[in-house]
């Protein structure tokens, strides 16, 4: 029964008759592509504060954890969940977080799911996550889920804290996606893009609906 | 949800009357229709990546079966299951046969127009299975049973007072207020609770990507992501028409998409999902299981004109750009399709028997045609269903011609047969005319024509033909 759906559409398809493909048109490089540095970091800070978010310099790891430290007081986080990802881990933010007397967990701090589950919707008011790219085309993070960066620390808490080191800044989706599929296939890959929006209600915009209603970018470099 | 295609003409004289809808009507089209207008200038060429888009959902069409059977494989290797459905029975069985399988008593679900299709709430249902919109919009259009206004704010025009009451009935609100946010943040905290105890959850596709096996989302509100991050199972649900070649193909189809739904470069949340969670990941799905649903569509295929209708990619472009839908909104068209989008589509997967209305009501002025990102030629395509109505199509169900209209043009073809005829055929028409019509205009002719004369008027007939003139003037 399920073999003859699947045998049916496809002959049913099959049998259609066949459509030439027509060429593509030839698509100037994007804009982003003529930037230098300096001007592409400008470029996604524009496009993320389009979409509401807030990105901050830190020129080295003390300034980046002072600016962090400053962004938990100012959203009065007493318990923030950390990823233990590439750009993370050298921070060691739990121990970090034990000088400056705020809580830092991190996933592997759990023994089971249900635990972490809890702890990332109800017992912490703010995410910590690296990003594996910043896109300037449109202001766009992107996280590739591992067991290193789970998917809901950069969701269920109301706070979103990202650092991404400025050399990960990248003119195009292109130029961050097609790599990361070039012989592996991450489970997922998410693109984030400003906080959780909605204008859902009289057209009436308002942040964090679901998910974060802040989102922080730390350009580190 | 109720499926009310043939109280089209009802419904829009409804909705036409309605203040509140003609109010929303005449802001929000024109806001999105500015707001992708600007979007589009952000590509270093907005014609050629408008074409570009056509081209791919072009392509990704003429490849089809190839295409379906590459994702399959691809999606398969990245440990995803595969269902073909080849209806909306078929679907909704699977998935509420393994909603009980998980022991879910019920699901979330993503905003996906194919579930409304499927009519998949009522069916989970009837198994005793809850199932929870969590778009916002999504889910007070399922509080208060109604279809989609838009396809971006399915319940924009909702007034807050209606919502309030609704969140009070349904325990989602427990002090009474008009604040849209304070309203927003009480579902916030209703649909949260489900999320973290969530057995299975159920989402749309956006796009598949073929040479990957990938099924992406796109979303501003973050419900999405819960549902493909917080349960074990995951269910993705997508139209045998979503695939796209390569990667790269959906990166552009995502920049067109985007812009042309909410002027947006992204989506505020953008998930690409290859296969099931990793054995050492701390949340994701265990298992995720992809619906390929025909429901229709394999038929619709054989056919080049009806297969155009295949292309689009929800976008609501054409939405915003329709004189038509500016002026009724989305209730009238009945379904879960609204707009040039449904006028295409409802047809194609219901038949015509009950959307003779939907493919009438249109002008062929060609805005939608210009503005979609997916290349479809929307009037091309109506007059395409207008003449298998009225030849009776087997196939797409069509009612055949009102026998009157069918004499009238009889008697039309045989006057315009022999000049004799058509002279008295003329006077007969214009003393008639001069009988039933109000100054300048025609806008009947009594008991005949009553059908046509609805939504149509003409200039009243000269006294004199122009073959009369003629002659006088020669003597
Ligand atoms: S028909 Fe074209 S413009 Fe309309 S929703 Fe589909 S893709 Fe968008």
């Amino acid at each position: 029964m399920v073999l003859n759906a699947r045998e049916e559409i496809l002959a049913r398809l099959k049998s259609a008759p066949p459509a030439s493909v027509a060429g593509r048109p030839e698509l100037p490089p994007a804009r982003e592509m003529a930037l230098d540095a300096g001007q592409l970091a400008a470029r996604f800070e524009e496009q993320l504060a389009a979409q509401g978010g807030i990105a901050m310099h830190a020129a080295d790891e003390t300034a980046l954890l002072a600016k962090l430290e400053e962004i938990l007081r100012q959203e009065s986080v007493s318990r923030a969940m950390a990823a233990t990802d590439a750009v993370l881990a050298p921070l060691a933010l739990e121990s970090w977080g034990q000088q400056v007397g705020i809580e830092i967990v991190t996933p592997s701090a759990f023994s089971d799911r249900d635990g972490y589950t809890r702890a990332v919707f109800d017992q912490v008011q703010a995410g910590i996550t690296g990003a594996d790219f910043a896109v300037a085309e449109s202001g766009t993070l992107v996280l590739v889920h591992d067991e290193l960066q789970p998917r809901l620390v950069s969701l269920a808490p109301l706070v979103h804290i990202a650092v991404v080191p400025r050399a990960r800044i990248v003119p195009t989706y292109e130029a961050a996606i097609l790599s990361l599929f070039d012989g592996r296939r991450p489970s997922q890959v998410t693109l984030i893009t400003g906080p959780s929006m909605t204008a859902d209600i009289q057209a009436t915009p308002f942040k964090g609906m679901h998910g974060p209603q802040k989102l922080f970018v730390l350009l580190l470099g | 949800m109720k499926v009310t295609t043939d109280r089209f003409r009802q419904t829009a004289l409804e909705e036409l009357a309605n203040a509140r809808t003609q109010k929303f009507l005449q802001i929000l089209p024109l806001r999105l229709s500015a707001r992708r207008q600007e979007a589009y200038g952000s590509f270093s060429d907005p014609e050629a990546a408008h074409r570009l888009g056509q081209a791919i959902r072009g392509e990704a069409l003429a490849r089809l079966p190839e295409l379906l059977e590459t994702f399959e494989r691809n999606a398969l290797a990245n440990g995803a299951k595969i269902f073909w459905a080849a209806d909306s029975q078929a679907a909704n069985r699977y998935i509420a046969d393994l909603a009980r399988s998980k022991g879910a008593r019920y699901v979330t679900k993503g905003k996906s127009m194919i579930t409304e299709e499927l009519g998949l709430n009522d069916h989970l249902a009837q198994c005793g299975i809850s199932a929870w919109e969590t778009d916002l919009g999504e889910f007070i259009a399922q509080l208060l049973e109604k279809p989609p206004f838009h396809i971006v704010g399915p319940a924009i025009n909702i007034p807050v007072e209606q919502i309030r009451d609704i969140f009070l009935e349904k325990g989602v609100l427990d002090q009474p207020t008009l604040d849209p946010v304070t309203l927003g943040r009480a579902a916030r905290r209703f649909l949260r609770d489900k999320f973290r105890d969530l057995q299975m959850g159920i989402t749309g596709v956006n796009i598949a990507v073929a040479e990957t096996g990938t099924v992406i989302n796109v979303e501003n509100e973050g419900n999405i992501r819960f549902n493909k991050s917080a349960p074990k199972t995951l269910v993705c649900v997508m139209s045998l028409e979503k695939v796209v070649p390569t990667l790269a193909d959906a990166l552009h189809q995502l920049r067109v998409l985007c812009r042309s739904a909410t002027g947006q470069a992204a989506g505020a949340y953008i998930s690409l999902d290859s296969g099931p969670k990793k054995a050492d990941e701390t949340d994701g799905p265990e298992e995720l299981h992809i619906v390929i649903l025909d429901n229709g569509r394999s038929a619709i295929y054989q056919n080049r004109h009806t297969r155009e209708a295949l292309r689009c990619i929800r976008c609501g472009a054409c939405l915003n750009a329709c004189p038509v839908y500016g002026k009724v909104g989305g209730y009238p068209y009945g379904w879960a399709y609204s707009g040039p989008m449904g006028q295409v589509l409802t047809p194609a997967l219901r038949g015509l028997a009950e959307t003779g209305d939907l493919i009438r009501a249109c002008t062929l002025c060609h805005r939608c045609k210009t503005i979609c990102p997916a290349g479809i030629d929307h009037p091309g395509l109506l007059l395409h269903y207008r003449n298998k109505d009225v030849q009776a199509d087997p196939l797409l169900q069509g009612r055949g011609a009102d026998p009157r209209e069918r004499l009238a043009h009889r008697l039309f073809a045989l006057a315009g047969s022999r000049y004799t005829y058509w002279r008295i055929f003329s006077k007969v028409l214009s003393r008639a005319a001069r009988l039933f019509g109000k100054g300048a205009m025609l806008r009947g002719l009594g008991p005949l024509g009553r059908g046509w004369f609805l939504s149509r008027d003409l200039p009243a007939p000269a006294k004199k033909s122009f073959h009369e003139r003629w002659r006088q003037r020669k003597d």
